[in-house]
């Protein structure tokens, strides 16, 4: 079995850039009516951590991939998410998005064949409160490892 | 609200139709055309059906908890494996069952397994979510550690 890339490796503990996501009251609503739940409920349904913490973490899906010298092609794949609220969302905040790489795993599987799982953490901040934690991990396939 | 250890929570259907995935596309900025265009999704060899998003598969079961629960604030913690795709027209069901309760500082927690099913198909989304069903209130002293006791577990 092969072994992770060691400047793959090296990328454990590197940040994302990070930046803002607005929970505009707009986006809460059009995701709860796509989710068909209560559109009058004005709390903002829990997945908009996930959302916006990837809106703002600074890089692209592909640009994130390339980190790992992989693209799109490969067919990356999400593997877990976990989602942390330590404070309710509030529609109209203007939350900073700050992250980094937590893991990089190589894995072989017999019918998925070789892979790297990638873990990444990002956090929604308000003002100095620490609102939520979201980690996630991604399953970048290593068609041409063995 | 009554909860014991083994509770099913009630259950949650829904059925996956291509609108709402066009929505989330727009609203993620999601280019993959899996979501959205059902040529592009045969060309890949995927079938007829555009795929739905992970997070929209998530906010169904966090819907279930939510409205068990009493509140979108009161899901805390939420984690879960993405096991297969849904697909639209199917119909999923976000299942959940009660396996722990304890009380924190902010009140009553209930820990729970939940998966979301397509209904007549595989398992998709299995995992953990933890959701605060009594919040202690400022001088409530109506909570005891007996909850504690039932699971004997505390974070």
């Amino acid at each position: 079995m092969s072994e992770t890339a060691p400047a793959h490796l090296a990328l454990v503990g590197r940040a994302f850039p990070g930046g803002q996501y607005t929970l505009e009251p707009w986006r809460a609503w059009l995701l709860t009516d796509a989710l068909g739940d209560d559109t009058g409920d004005t709390q903002p349904h829990p997945v908009m951590a996930w959302m916006a913490a990837v809106g703002g973490m600074g890089i692209t899906w592909d640009e994130l991939f390339a980190w790992f010298d992989a693209t799109a092609d490969d067919g990356p794949m999400l593997g877990e998410h976990q989602t942390t609220l330590h404070a309710p969302l509030r529609s109209g905040v203007t939350y900073r998005v700050s992250g980094k790489v937590t893991s990089v795993d190589r894995k072989t599987g017999r019918r998925a064949g070789t892979f790297d799982i990638v873990g990444y953490e990002l956090y929604l901040h308000d003002g100095q409160e620490h609102v939520a934690t979201c980690w996630n991990s991604l399953v970048l396939p290593r068609r041409l490892a063995t | 609200m009554n909860v014991t250890v083994g509770s099913p929570l009630p259950v949650h259907e829904v059925r996956v139709d291509p609108g709402p995935m066009k929505t989330m596309a727009a609203l993620l900025g999601d280019p993959n055309p899996i979501h959205w265009d059902t040529r592009a999704v045969a060309e890949l060899g995927l079938g007829e059906r555009p795929v739905n998003q992970g997070p929209l598969n998530m906010g169904y079961l966090m819907t279930m908890l939510a409205r068990w629960a009493g509140g979108r604030d009161r899901v805390l913690d939420f984690r879960v494996r993405f096991l297969g795709n849904v697909l639209a027209g199917d119909r999923v069901r976000a299942e959940g069952t009660v396996t722990g309760l304890r009380v924190t500082g902010a009140g009553r927690i209930a820990d729970c397994e939940v998966v979301l099913k397509v209904i007549g198909g595989d398992t998709v989304l299995a995992g953990t979510a933890s959701v605060l069903v009594e919040p202690l209130g400022p001088g409530d002293h109506t909570m005891t550690p007996e909850a504690v006791h039932q699971t004997g577990r505390e974070r």
